[in-house]
């Protein structure tokens, strides 16, 4: 019983850390957005997996709470995605530089 | 008589139904900005009275587990919770009346946005008062998500929107290292339950602990990505200067309190025998906060961007007190707590303030745009420098009791190196702050022209605040009879002890 649970912890830690990289190293805002949902899901895993192992009822509940709050998330993602291409015409992050210059104005 | 369990939750209800029914309004033609604020007023003021109703009649200390069969103990209202309620209901209720005038000038901010600002109150209220790990993640949630839209609310604006998408990237991915730190506890202790973590904790103690520190210490990074303590505090600058400076007021003031609320929930019930291992990396985290936000806000032009770098080292501040705790707890703890206080009525007085005088067309970014502003609005002035007094420590003000606090604390419990850094950062905080009164004062204006009118409620209520921090610092030496400073530190300490009630 502990290997299978060791198995599928390893497999939810590494989807968590390519979501991690993706987050990091990805210009695209919408790979960004879906590289979190990854390691959202990572973490489900994990839950659902340990409530296996200690046979409670518990983690799976938790699971679906984070598949809530993750659609209430990606509400906000996909709508400021869309607001941000109207604007740019463009999905790249680079592009976004507004904020770091210096003479910002109010 | 035994009292209902729903007294218990009043406030908590009114912010939440109060922010459905205006999402309701929103949509009709005839519900305009002022009937927007006013019903939100209305519902803030019955949560702020119903708290403090349950603060006056349930006695000094108490702890009770409302609906504990529906809810499983999940939601706790004790003195602790309450005190922070009174405070976040408090920063909501003036961050309205301050900001009215702004929302009605600009044509972006519609009835919607009292509904998030009325969200964002009841997940802050949620998460003082969650008594388990995923609960205060949906209460994070709650909070966050809401402020990343009332950040992003003027999208004509593309600063606004780009710090909302920056919020909402860099908040996500802390929000997940929240999550994995409740799983990676829930994996070692097979609980969520705040107290039962605490229970396993102690009884285990001489067992390995690895696993419980290696998710408190992803709890950890989250506290402290959301106060923006030193690795990471770069997006708080483009975030707060991004927003809009009534939302800026609102997330300086409120947000911190709420998430240092919880996480001394957490850290003193559950990991208070572990607490050591983290002990030498908050002495770095504290030494290179403290310097690095000082440091940002000496070479700031904006007063905006100066005050957001200045909270950075307030959260600097609060940190020492953090690590204080320990040795003689009870002091450090309700120094954090009082100087939440302090530093709320500062932040939100100084940012509402600018707020105020931007609201009009013409505006004042830098500190050249305030040459010679006490020569026009002598008293609005004379406010902004009660703020600046205040934020920098100077006695007299609520802002010098607070870090006299803190520091005793850093002390006592033989810190006295990060006191010595702490005062060293008052010392070079003077500078950022004095040359703002020194730029009002001591130059003349070149032209005059551009007087902002007073008009609205806005004055009054940061007057109101401004006497408050005098107030605060004077104590009731002048005033007998009159509830002073040391109400506040009384009912901290009572509200530090109600955490250990079982």
């Amino acid at each position: 019983m502990i290997d299978s649970l060791l198995a599928y912890i390893t497999l939810a830690m590494i989807l968590f850390s390519i979501g991690f990289l993706g987050v990091v190293s990805r210009k695209n805002i919408f790979v960004i957005y879906m590289s979190i949902e990854l390691m959202l899901n990572a973490i489900n895993l994990i839950f659902v997996s340990l409530g296996r192992y200690y046979e409670s009822m518990q983690p799976q509940v938790i699971a679906m709470i984070i598949i809530a709050i993750a659609a209430a998330e990606a509400a906000v993602f996909l709508s400021l995605i869309v607001v941000l291409y109207r604007r740019k015409k463009s999905l790249n992050s680079d592009i976004f530089t507004i904020l770091s210059q210096k003479d910002s104005h109010e | 008589m035994q009292t209902p369990d729903i007294t218990y939750l009043l406030p908590l209800f009114f912010v939440g139904v109060g922010a459905i029914l205006l999402m309701i309004l929103s949509t009709f033609k005839n519900i305009n900005i002022k009937k927007g604020a006013i019903a939100s007023l209305v519902f803030l003021t019955l949560a702020i009275v119903s708290n403090i109703y349950n603060l006056n009649t349930l006695g000094d200390i108490y702890s009770v587990y409302p609906f504990s069969d529906v809810f499983n103990n999940m939601i706790v209202v004790d003195t602790y919770a309450s005190y922070f309620s009174t405070i976040l209901i408090l920063g909501g209720i003036l961050t309205i009346l301050i900001g009215l005038h702004y929302f009605q000038r600009r044509k972006e901010f519609t009835v919607e946005f009292f509904s998030l600002l009325l969200f964002s109150v009841f997940g802050m209220m949620l998460l003082v008062h969650a008594n388990e790990l995923i609960t205060a993640f949906i209460a994070l949630e709650i909070a966050s998500i809401s402020l990343y839209i009332m950040i992003g609310f003027e999208k004509v604006i593309d600063k606004r929107i780009e710090a909302s998408y920056k919020y909402l990237v860099l908040g996500s991915l802390a929000g997940v290292f929240f999550l994995l730190g409740s799983s990676f506890i829930y994996g070692a202790t097979g609980t969520t339950s705040i107290g039962e973590i605490g229970i396993f904790v102690s009884n285990n103690i001489d067992s390995n602990m690895s696993l419980i520190i290696l998710g408190g210490t992803m709890i950890l990074i989250t506290f402290l990505f959301k106060i923006a303590a030193f690795p990471f505090q770069n997006w708080a600058i483009d975030v707060y200067d991004g927003a809009s400076l009534p939302v800026t007021a609102f997330m300086a003031a409120t947000f911190k309190a709420a998430v240092f609320g919880f996480i001394l929930r957490l850290v003193l019930v559950d990991f208070d025998l572990i607490r050591d291992f983290w002990d030498d990396m908050f002495v770095y985290i504290i030494i290179f906060t403290l310097a690095y936000g000082s440091f940002l806000a000496i070479i700031q032009k904006s007063l905006k961007r100066m005050l957001v770098s200045s909270s950075i080292v307030h959260t600097g501040y609060l940190l020492i007190a953090f690590v204080s705790i320990g040795v003689i707890g009870e002091n450090a703890a309700s120094s954090i707590i009082f100087y939440l206080v302090a530093y709320f009525l500062s932040a939100l007085g100084a940012f509402g303030l600018i707020a105020y005088i931007s609201s009009e067309d013409q505006l004042r970014i830098t500190y050249d745009d305030f040459r010679g502003f006490s020569h026009i609005r002598p008293y609005m002035a004379a406010m902004l420098s009660v703020f600046m007094l205040s934020l920098a420590g100077i006695p007299s003000t609520i802002g010098f009791i607070g870090k006299f606090y803190i520091f005793t604390g850093a002390i006592e419990s033989g810190n006295e190196i990060l006191a010595i850094v702490g005062i060293t950062a008052t010392f070079v905080s003077v500078y950022y702050y004095f040359k703002l009164i020194a730029v009002m004062y001591f130059y003349r204006s070149p032209e005059m022209t551009d007087v902002p009118p007073l008009k609205g409620i806005a004055p009054l209520v940061i007057a109101v605040i401004a006497l408050m921090i005098i107030w605060g610092g004077i104590g009731n030496t002048l005033i007998a009879y009159f509830p002073g400073v040391d109400f506040l530190i009384d009912m901290a300490k009572l509200s530090y002890k109600s955490l250990f009630i079982l």
